[in-house]
């Protein structure tokens, strides 16, 4: 039992650091034009739509049938796709902080919205990451140390928490602390 | 040891790969922008209207508009500290001051700017010249160590060795910046390096004697300003001679421009030459009696008395200059010498002369000082007095007698005591060069060290600025030919097209408008005539140099009425306002050439060899004849040499062995003018930077293409902006990075490709910099939303296994619910424990009977074992009978081959035994058959015999 509560704490950890990270953005990029959802058409069949419907409900906390905002990024990801952070909030209609953690959203309002991040999905190839963690590898031996890799993803880009890198990074480094990242992209793109 | 002193040497690079700085760059686009406070600050621009820019301060937050020209570019954090600037890719006065700053906060005083070592006074003493850094540095290449002195040193040395050729470090920099310790710490490097082990009695007192000659020079030649405790006054080439195996065999000094006015005059807080202080201080009583020396307050030339130095005692300073004069080799009677003119320069001070109230003619009243400064010099005081009042001069083709006014004898006497300072100076430097060329042996080839001021503006620059400045024109020029011919051979080697023009011209106008002798005439050669002409004044010389030099592009006529200057010349540096006042005084450098005769003749024989050669100073009849009596300098023209003439001649022999040498710059930097510790001020450093060349020395990079990187290099950190441009598997270096600067397509104008490395202009590798930052930050992010789908699946995956897990309790649950009051339900729960009771009864007969099962097994078992014992037993018994069986049958052998070997040696033994008698019988059948014979023979005989005799 004890090891799934540990996995649940990260997720919930995330929470606000995911809230937090993404608060400079606005001031690099104009805010993109709000996303009309009307005109996403939801293709899903009945048995997928069921199946969302449950796993929707997992998140809801509460027990009105709504998850928080914050709380969508999650279930998008659980049912297999791999937005960024920014593409959720986009598809949420740019809300502020407060509205991240504060409001909630219906299973309806959810479809749409999981549909229009299905119809245009992270294109990030398993080569495009390989090449990218390349740049880490200071001895050129196709591995980087764990302790850089943890500071790249929790500085740059979507700043990953701590928690987060805890439960990526789980089990990957070896003896010497370094991780081949090869193997590492591919099994984090296996699941 | 050596890793207290790392933290000063090298940079901790772990604080320069922060990706987090690197993320801050690329995201808000820094740039440099002007500030009164920092020199610079840095800021990210938030929006671009024509000209101008919004900027938002990084510290402050403030937004402030900076005209797009003002905008400097920020170098990638990759760059931050780095050990040669030459490297920035964005080179700017910005960056590099950055730079510097960021070193010598953290410690890092030296740095490269690409040919520059430039050195920041850190005005505390670093851990890092200790003999320990020394061996550490000692033949190790310039890119293997971090920037260093002795690194420059080493270079120097070693490339003397190998190439045979002379070398010359050159320090310049402002006063306080370092220059004197910095000239120290090189000849501390070679006098290590360079000792020979072999002979270490003889080398060690040349070396000892070299280090020494230092604190004597600084005695003499070095006083406290406001600027810097220890101001060298005057500037030195040290040449230091080595033979062919590389060991030091001599050296020798030349001095430049001693500032000999200290003697006489000091600033507010300032002192004169240590020296004074020394031996005022430090003489004991039998030599104050003989010197004729007095307290601090009873000098005139010494205007703020007795000023200390911190942390100075002047008192062991005059032993330990003493010591060095003993080290030296200068006997007492020279020493003692040398103090009298040091103390008679200072009782020249303390003549004072009156204006006689009836004429314009100056009297003295009181003579004790000249009689004491007659006393000292070994002079008459009648003639002494009457050379200073009412001196003889020439007029046409006469001698006459002509009284002086006040100000004409005040102003011989501080003449006569800076010229006494000045010869007894340079004899002191050519006494000193006695003692460091006794080695007969030949040297090879030599290093100089040129340890000289820097750059100097002032708001109004005289002539001493021109001289100066004039010098460092030169030495630019130096370094700009050596850069050129530099980058020329390193184009050719990477065999890159690139026509430059040489740099060191662009300095030629500058110093064509200072020392072009004719046609026309520069400023130096007009001053000179200026001297000769009678009436001339620095007004009229000012004029004349208008006339001539008016239009030249590197000089500048002040706007009238508002500018103080009387002309100003723009220099590399920037442009100098200069003030004619005093030049031809200065230039001239009169002296009483009556009382110049009378110290040549002086008895004691210290004075008379100072004064040894007095033909050829400018005499009084020139100033004479300059004010009142026009055609009198005529008379002597062509004996007399200006001073400026003068230092021309040996700033060319100077710069003629530079040219013939190897050059290292070593440049010095004062971080403030408070002698703080770790502050930096940042226009005070950016003025330094302009002055010496630096940022000169940047746009002459910046001309070409400053950037190189290695084309392994280059593709490792870039081949990520260019994704399937190059094919997988082997490609040499050369052909990848073709291909990739294909796909980024590059003006070809702003790359060079040579042999192994690709060359950039200035900024590109900013620009691809910021590119690879943003590709990369886009390939993290895409990544970071892999790794968040991965972890909230993981977690997913685990909650819905607690979902299942969870319906299976709840089913239970719910069932349980159900029964729990159902009658027959409770009925079964009660009656169910009372069911177990009839069942164990059966339970224990099937025990039982398992039981009685096994034991039955176990009898059996028993059984069988017992017979198998006994059988065993049987077995055994037969064993043993066999065994002993056997025993026998072994013994019955062993008995049997005995006796066959005793019948085989009996055998043997029969046999000799027949061999013998059969022997012995073919012994006896031989004798019998001799017998035989014998017998047929005797019997035949007795035959015979009988026959013949018959009885």
């Amino acid at each position: 039992m004890a090891p799934k509560k540990d996995a649940k704490a990260p997720a919930k950890k995330a929470e606000p650091a995911k809230a937090a990270a993404p608060a400079p953005e606005p001031e690099v990029v104009a805010a993109p034009p709000p996303l009309d959802l009307s005109t996403v058409k939801v293709e899903f069949t009945p048995d997928q739509q069921e199946d969302y419907k449950e796993a929707f409900g997992l998140f809801d906390r509460v027990g009105d049938a709504k998850v928080a905002y914050n709380q969508v990024a999650d279930i998008m990801r659980a049912l297999g796709q791999n937005p960024t952070n920014k593409e959720v909030r986009k598809v949420l209609g740019n809300p502020s902080d407060e509205d991240m953690a504060g409001k909630r959203l219906e299973f309806e309002a959810f479809l749409p919205m999981l549909q229009h991040i299905v119809n245009d999905p992270n294109k990030g190839t398993f080569d495009d990451y390989v090449e990218g963690l390349r740049v880490f590898d200071k001895e050129g031996n196709g591995t980087v140390m764990g302790a850089e890799l943890r500071i790249v993803l929790g500085t740059l880009g979507e700043k990953m928490s701590e928690a987060e890198i805890d439960a990526l990074m789980q089990g990957q480094e070896d003896e010497n602390g370094s991780i081949n990242f090869e193997a590492f992209v591919k099994h984090i793109m296996s699941i | 040891m050596a890793t207290d002193a790392d933290k000063f040497l090298y940079v901790d690079r772990n604080m320069v790969n922060n990706p987090l700085a690197q993320a801050d760059w690329a995201t808000k686009k820094l740039v440099w922008v002007p500030s009164e406070r920092l020199g610079f600050e840095a800021g990210s621009v938030k929006e671009e209207r024509g000209e101008e820019c919004l900027v938002e301060l990084a510290d402050s937050g403030k937004k402030v508009k900076v005209n797009k020209d003002d905008i400097q570019k920020m170098n990638p954090p990759k760059f931050s500290k780095v050990e040669d600037m030459a490297e920035l890719t964005c080179l700017n006065e910005a960056s590099v001051l950055h730079n510097l700053k960021e070193r010598y906060y953290s410690g890092l005083i030296y740095t490269y700017s690409g040919l520059f070592c430039v050195v920041i006074n850190p005005y505390k003493n670093l851990p890092i010249y200790s003999e320990e850094i020394v061996d550490m540095y000692k033949g190790k290449k310039r890119h293997e160590m971090p920037p260093h002195i002795y690194a420059i040193t080493d270079t120097a040395y070693r490339s003397m060795m190998q190439d045979r050729e002379d070398q010359s470090i050159l320090c310049t920099g402002e006063s306080g910046a370092g220059k004197t310790e910095n000239t120290k710490k090189v000849i501390q490097y070679l006098a290590h390096v360079a000792s020979s082990h072999k002979t270490k009695k003889d080398q060690g007192e040349l070396e000892k004697q070299l280090l020494q000659a230092n604190p004597i020079l600084e005695a003499f030649g070095n006083g406290k300003t406001v600027k810097n405790d220890n101001s060298s006054r005057f500037g030195k080439f040290i040449r230091i001679n080595f033979d062919v195996n590389g060991y030091i065999v001599g050296a020798n000094i030349e001095t430049y421009l001693l500032e000999k006015s200290r003697a006489i005059r000091q600033a507010k807080d300032e002192r004169t030459f240590h020296v004074f202080y020394y031996m005022l201080t430090g003489a004991g009583d039998k030599l104050r009696s003989e010197l004729c020396l007095e307290g601090y307050n009873n000098y005139r030339f010494l205007v703020n008395g007795n000023v200390t130095i911190p942390g100075q005692q002047d008192k062991d300073l005059f032993t330990e200059t003493l010591e060095a004069f003993r080290i030296m080799g200068i006997p007492e009677d020279e020493q003692i010498g040398l103090l009298k003119v040091v103390s008679s320069v200072l009782q020249l001070g303390n003549m004072s002369f009156k204006k006689e109230r009836h004429s314009d003619q100056a009297s003295m009243p009181d003579d004790t000082a000249a009689q004491k400064v007659c006393h000292l010099m070994g002079m008459s005081v009648t003639d002494f007095t009457r050379a200073i009042l009412s001196p003889r001069i020439k007029v046409g083709r006469d001698y006459v007698q002509k009284a002086q006014t006040q100000e004409q004898a005040e102003f011989a006497v501080e003449a006569l005591a800076k010229a006494t300072y000045e010869r007894m100076f340079r004899w002191l430097v050519m006494r000193i060069n006695k003692a460091l060329d006794k080695t007969k042996r030949q040297g090879a080839s030599f290093i100089g060290i040129l340890d000289i001021a820097g750059f100097e503006i002032f708001e109004l620059n005289s002539f001493e600025q021109l001289c100066i400045n004039y010098t460092n024109e030169k030495l630019q020029q130096l370094f700009n030919h050596t850069m050129f011919i530099l980058e020329q051979e390193e184009y050719q080697r990477e065999g890159i097209e690139w026509s430059f023009i040489d740099f060191g011209l662009d300095l030629q106008p500058c110093i064509d408008l200072i020392e072009k002798p004719a046609s026309p005439p520069g400023i130096l050669a007009l001053l000179d005539e200026e001297c000769w002409f009678p009436k001339a004044t620095d007004k009229s010389f000012v004029e004349k140099v208008l006339q001539e030099q008016g239009t030249h592009s590197k000089f500048h006529k002040p706007k009238k009425l508002k500018d103080e200057a009387d002309f100003c010349i723009i220099h590399y540096a920037g442009k100098v306002d200069y003030k004619a006042d005093e030049w031809l005084m200065k230039n001239m450098d009169p002296l009483n050439d009556n009382v110049a005769t009378l110290l040549n003749q002086s008895t004691d024989k210290f004075v008379s060899e100072l004064w040894k050669d007095v033909d050829r100073i400018v005499g009084l009849d020139k100033v004479a004849g300059m004010s009142e009596m026009p055609g009198a300098f005529k008379t002597r023209k062509g004996m007399f040499r200006t001073v400026g003439q003068l230092y021309k001649e040996q700033l060319s022999k100077l710069m003629a062995t530079l040219r013939n040498t190897n050059p290292n710059f070593v440049r010095c930097i004062i971080p403030n003018h408070e002698k703080k510790a770790g502050k930096l001020d940042p226009h005070l450093v950016l003025d330094q930077l302009r002055c010496n060349g630096v940022l000169e020395g940047i746009r002459i990079c910046r001309q070409g293409f400053p950037n190189r990187i290695v084309f392994q290099e280059f593709r490792q950190r870039y081949e990520i902006l260019t994704p399937n441009s190059i094919p997988k598997g082997f490609m040499d270096g050369k052909q990848a990075c073709v291909l990739m600067i294909k796909s980024l397509e590059l003006d070809p104008n702003l790359f060079r490709i040579g042999q192994s490395k690709v060359f950039f202009r200035a900024g590109v590798l900013a620009h691809l910099e910021e590119e690879r930052d943003m590709k990369i930050t886009d390939v993290i992010i895409s990544f970071q939303a892999w790794c968040r789908g991965y972890v909230a699946r993981k977690a997913f995956a685990r909650r819905q296994q607690q979902l299942t897990a969870m319906k299976v309790i709840q089913r239970n649950c719910s069932a349980y619910l159900k029964l729990r009051n159902w009658q027959w339900w409770r009925l079964f729960t009660k009656v169910k424990p009372l069911l177990q009771v009839s069942r164990q009864e059966e339970e224990m007969q099937a025990k039982d009977d398992e039981l009685s099962k096994v034991k039955e097994r176990q009898e059996y078992a028993e059984i069988q074992l017992q017979e198998m014992e006994v059988k065993q037993h049987q077995l055994s018994a037969e064993k043993q009978a066999l065994q002993e069986q056997l025993q026998a049958e072994t013994e019955l052998c062993a008995e049997a081959e005995e006796m066959r070997a005793r019948l085989a040696a009996k055998k043997q033994e029969l046999e000799e035994i027949l061999h013998d008698l059969e022997a012995r019988v073919e012994e006896e059948e031989e004798r019998a058959m001799i017998t035989d014979l014998e017998g047929r023979w005797s019997a035949h005989t007795m035959l015979t015999k009988l026959l013949l005799f018959p009885p």
